[in-house]
């Protein structure tokens, strides 16, 4: 889509990145991806490829062996307080949508501003209004999740995410756990935030919206990077077999 | 609810009460014999019981003996402070009862007030206390149930932070009704052999009760901690004291805590015995606070992590809030045998409502009055577990309040 990001700042870089697990399945090869301020990149494959456990190093909730991930500046190390900075810079959204129950939707979103940020609490519940009028669900700001359908808990979990300003957010599977007519709310909220600028690295399996949205979509399968390419040339003409086996199976 | 979204109601039979009876006791000849035989059984225990009460039992010694009971051999010229104890405990557990219920009235909240109101007008009189005495006791039911509904009608204007730190106020209540049980800072000293009956009864329940809470989570974290040493030392400490009884305990703690500590700081007996309960609850409590724990969703952490949440703020702003929840029923459960155990406290010599039982049926005046005073125990008993209950399913209603599911 858009060829000149602001002056190809690099969001994150990540360098021959091996995870190994616990029992010792190898779950990430050598793995590598740049993402520059702005793009959006989808990562696409079959289940067990890799590519959650590869979205969930970028914020230090999986671990990883060998290689190195720097993300606007700061790399994921050993260092817990590193960790702690690029968490309050990246955003997150889960397949579950993980809202607190015991929170209203208002205290979900500033919970966090006010703890990690020290934020005032009327500042942050003003700008928590604003973002949750964006995602449409602000008549709803004093319910609790569980009062909530799944697709509005999951604009919600996004608005939860924007409230700590974050310079990237990450989705991982954000529409595989809806009823399919909620699908569409949650990715028009995403569209919009693409729109916005957004740094975004989207695990899916939407392929219409890696079409639209998407700046560059990525392959995995086996733990490794297969394919990286535009979406026009990624769904119209795969370069690797498995990329090909891949869209046959999804088409 | 969601009564607005249903246009048509269910078909709805409409049965006499004497119908509803037949179907739910006579519906067929086997139910009809298992309901006859159980309600002449209970109605032949009900009729021997009574007459037992009205014509054989000889209540006098109750009456002789309801300060002993009560209080133990607190002095006489001291015992307004203890009417201060229960002025201040009236005014909290009725604002305490009203911001939890708020405007409601359910049907546990009517029947307490109901028995509550029942005692107070009967039990004074019963024990020949003089006019003035029960003219206190109703005072202090008065206050409580109009604290209740006052506290009630203006819980939606207190503001969420004070409602939050309610229960910090519970310590607080323990540690100046000490005070003024036991004197020092200008009031006279009642040193603690004097303190007993239910007034030790339930100064060794609440310590204990107080204490084992953050000592449980102590334990509870420790056991689930990635630190292996502390997992191991927490471990071999719940297990430790699940595996061994009560009363060894208790006898343990008479002669140990004696050699542990330096002369100066070792407590007293009745403090050792408080400590032992602590301990020994504090292993239970931190069981049900792990399952409890075990019960949050590791996405609930994640999602914290995600969002720049360290661990303590995590633990306490997202895992805590939850996992208490799910604990409290054991929780309760687990206070409940907590005060009935304080009976065990009468084997190691302490004069605590079955101490005092025990020394009033050794004098030579009540002999044979057994059955009149283990039943009034009994019951003494029963009214502070019930008002634990009741408190427990208040507070378990409030917090469940966030489930779409609509809570009787």
């Amino acid at each position: 889509m858009t060829q000149a990001h602001a002056a190809d700042v690099v969001m994150l870089e990540a360098r021959g990145v091996n995870t190994w697990y616990p029992n010792g399945h190898h779950a990430l090869r050598n793995v590598d991806l740049t993402v520059h301020q702005g793009e959006v990149v989808v990562i696409m494959g079959p289940s067990g490829s890799g590519k959650s456990t590869f979205l969930r190093t970028f914020n230090g909730l999986e671990d990883f062996q060998t290689g190195s991930i720097i993300i606007d500046g700061i790399n994921i190390g050993d260092d817990l307080r590193q960790r702690d900075a690029i968490r309050r810079e990246v955003g997150m959204v889960f397949q579950q949508f993980n809202l607190f129950p015991h929170l209203t939707v208002l205290d979900n979103l500033t919970l966090a501003p006010v703890l990690v940020r020290g934020r005032a609490k009327t500042q942050v519940e003003r700008q928590a209004l604003e973002l949750l009028e964006r995602v449409g669900i602000h008549e709803q700001a004093h319910k609790y999740p569980g009062q909530l359908s799944g697709g509005q808990q999951q604009r919600v979990a996004i608005a939860r995410s924007l409230c700590m300003e974050p310079r990237l957010m990450l989705f991982d599977e954000p529409t595989s756990a809806l009823d399919p007519e909620m699908v569409q709310e949650v990715l028009q909220v995403m569209q919009e935030l693409a729109a916005g600028g957004m740094t975004m690295v989207v695990v899916t399996h939407e392929v219409r919206f890696a079409r639209q949205v998407a700046d560059r979509v990525v392959l995995m399968a086996d733990g490794e990077v297969l394919e990286i390419a535009a979406p026009e040339q990624f769904f119209s003409n795969p370069q690797h077999p498995r990329s090909q086996q891949f869209l046959s199976q999804i088409n | 609810m969601s009564s607005s979204r249903h246009q048509q109601l269910p078909p709805q039979e409409q049965l006499s009460a004497l119908e509803t009876l037949r179907l739910a006791c006579f519906a067929n000849p086997l139910d009809g014999l298992i309901s006859l035989a159980l309600i002449s059984a209970v109605l032949a225990a009900a009729w021997q019981l009574l007459r037992w009460a009205l014509l054989q039992a000889q209540w006098g010694v109750i009456a002789a003996n309801s300060t002993l009971l009560a209080l133990g051999r607190y002095p006489e010229p001291q015992r307004w402070r203890l009417w201060l104890l229960l002025w201040l405990l009236s005014t909290v557990a009725g604002l305490s009862w009203g911001l939890l219920r708020r405007q409601s009235w359910p049907r546990n909240d009517l029947l307490a007030t109901a028995v509550l109101t029942g005692l107070t007008l009967w039990a004074p009189a019963a024990v020949a206390q003089p006019l003035a005495v029960q003219a206190h006791w109703w005072g202090l039911t008065a206050w409580l149930l109009l604290l209740r509904s006052s506290a009630g009608a203006m819980a939606a204007r207190v503001p969420p932070p004070v409602l939050q730190c309610w229960a910090l106020l519970w310590p607080v209540v323990y540690v100046s009704g000490m005070g003024l049980i036991a004197g020092g800072l200008g009031l006279v000293r009642v040193p603690s052999p004097l303190w007993g009956g239910l007034l030790l009864t339930l100064i060794e329940a609440c310590f204990a009760m107080l204490l084992c809470l953050p000592l449980g989570l102590a334990l509870a974290l420790g056991r689930s901690s990635g630190l292996p040493l502390l997992r191991m030392g927490a471990v071999a400490y719940i297990e430790f004291i699940r595996g061994a009884p009560l009363i060894t305990l208790l006898f343990l703690g008479q002669n140990i805590l004696g050699f542990l500590l330096p002369g100066g700081l070792s407590p007293d007996r009745i403090w050792r015995a408080a400590w032992v309960l602590t301990v020994f609850a504090s292993a239970y409590v931190a069981e049900a606070l792990r399952a409890g724990l075990a019960a949050i969703p590791r996405g609930q952490v994640e999602a914290a992590r995600s969002l720049g949440l360290n661990t303590a703020q995590t633990l306490s702003h997202v895992v805590l809030p939850q996992a208490i929840k799910v604990a409290l029923p054991a929780l309760v459960g687990q206070f409940i045998s907590l005060l009935q155990d304080t009976t065990l406290l009468s084997l190691i010599g302490l004069m605590e409502l079955l101490g005092t039982a025990r020394t009033v049926l050794a004098n030579p005046e009540f002999l044979g009055r057994n059955a009149e005073v283990y039943v009034v125990l009994a019951l003494l008993f029963w009214c502070c577990c019930a008002a634990l209950g009741l408190g427990s399913r208040a507070l378990e209603v409030r917090l469940n309040r966030q489930r779409s599911v609509a809570v009787r």
